[in-house]
């Protein structure tokens, strides 16, 4: 996806993803967030996700890191706690040339799915399913994101591996030592 | 005989109160005698929906106050169960007489089949981390969103890495029963447990929270209080020894002279 630069409207870390996803929609934002979470689900940490908005509500979703869009990049942009956000504005029309490039389509998510696969805010979620346009591309869009997720059986394995090692580190901190299995 | 159960979630925001008291109220329906300890640092919550705010006694007076109190001081008889409200976070009790805490303990545990620890939300500190490790079992409560998923599953693996199983997983707050048929049979193979139930949202649940009221208690009928009434149905509470439980708190809170 090539992206025009656009202006920075803001840079911070947001508490969560559902900041980060209501500003926009609040501010009716066109143009796209970079999404970095501090703590990355991913095993290669690196990248960064990439959510195109129009009027605020979320249209195509990549991952510089991965490389991979749609339902995937969701997966691959989620992250517990809080996230580093950058909104950028971009003129209306060269983002819809955005939306309309060839490929594009492959990039599509569910106007309402960053809500309800990041933050649960069925609310939200409407809300940009509501707003977003009859021939939004990603209408029609069935991938689920959290099957995505949970489908990388590398990347949970690991997740589970380096919470185990946490859990023993902080056993010997905390005095449970005794306690570890 | 009794067994600890831990509520946990692993973030935030998931209605864990909401289940710990729910569940409480189901198991004690069945006929279990039910003791709630709030071990949440956020304790006010708790107190909150069980009508304790101003609960004059608690764990924290039991443990470090004086020695006149009596553990039936700090348990309050509510919606059929008994709540002891802690009055402190977990990890202050590091200054309690380890004798002494076993013993309260183990006079808790005495008396129940069940004691449900409502656990704090997240696993940044010694108090969070500790209703984990002293528990039998943990019930995870989940969203179905990717950040709880992987915040669950990090409760999951912090219990066992202490010994703690996972007695299953609750999807609470779920607005299409389809987003956890989705993820049901990926959820039972990583968190190795079933999944209890997916409670749906429900107005009632924050009307319930509102008039200071457990769920069950404020909503009987609701399709919310039947799916917890399931989940809990199919916790089958075991019978432990009171004494292994009492001597786990005390070794564990009080690490260095337990």
């Amino acid at each position: 996806m090539k992206l025009p630069r656009g202006a920075v409207v803001a840079a911070r870390v947001a508490d969560d993803h559902e900041v980060a996803l209501r500003t926009a929609h609040e501010e009716r934002l066109t143009g796209y967030l970079v999404l970095e979470p501090s703590a990355t689900l991913l095993l290669d940490e690196d990248g960064a996700g990439v959510l195109t908005v129009a009027d605020g509500v979320p249209v195509l979703a990549s991952h510089t890191g991965t490389g991979r869009g749609g339902a995937d990049a969701l997966a691959d942009l989620a992250g517990p706690g809080p996230v580093k956000v950058e909104r950028r504005a971009v003129d209306a029309s060269a983002l819809a040339d955005v939306h309309d490039a060839d490929g594009a389509d492959a990039l599509a998510v569910a106007p309402g799915e960053p809500a309800r696969v990041l933050t649960g805010d069925r609310d939200l979620a409407a809300a940009a399913r509501e707003r977003a346009p009859s021939d939004h591309p990603g209408r029609d869009a069935t991938a689920d994101p959290l099957a995505s997720f949970l489908a990388d059986d590398e990347r949970i394995a690991a997740l589970r591996e380096d919470a185990r090692e946490e859990a023993k580190r902080r056993a010997d901190e905390w005095g449970f030592a005794d306690e570890l299995d | 005989m009794v067994e600890a159960i831990a509520v946990a979630s692993g973030k935030g925001g998931t209605g864990k109160t909401t289940a710990t008291l729910a569940l409480g109220m189901a198991l004690a329906a069945d006929g279990y005698d039910v003791t709630v300890v709030d071990a949440d640092t956020g304790l006010a919550n708790l107190l909150f929906h069980a009508d304790l705010d101003d609960a004059p006694v608690t764990l924290h007076d039991l443990l470090l106050g004086d020695a006149d109190v009596a553990v039936a001081d700090a348990t309050y008889d509510r919606f059929g169960m008994r709540v002891v409200p802690c009055g402190t976070d977990l990890g202050d009790f590091e200054a309690a007489d380890p004798d002494r805490l076993a013993d309260v303990v183990a006079e808790l545990a005495a008396d129940a089949d069940v004691l449900l620890l409502d656990s704090p939300a997240a696993l940044g500190s010694k108090s969070a981390v500790l209703p984990i490790v002293l528990a039998d079992r943990v019930v995870v409560v989940l969203q179905p969103t990717i950040p709880a998923l992987s915040d669950g599953l990090k409760v999951h693996e912090y219990a066992g890495a202490y010994g703690t199983d996972t007695a299953g997983v609750l999807y609470n707050r779920v607005h299409d029963p389809a987003d956890v048929d989705a993820v049901r049979g990926q959820t039972e193979r990583y968190f190795d447990a079933p999944v209890l139930a997916g409670v749906p949202a429900a107005d009632v649940v924050r009307d319930a929270r509102s008039a200071g009221e457990p769920l069950l208690a404020h909503a009987p009928e609701s399709a919310a209080a039947d799916a917890f009434r399931d989940a809990a149905a199919s916790l089958d509470p075991d019978d432990r020894d009171e004494a292994a439980v009492a001597d786990r708190f005390a070794s564990a809170v009080v690490p260095d002279r337990g």
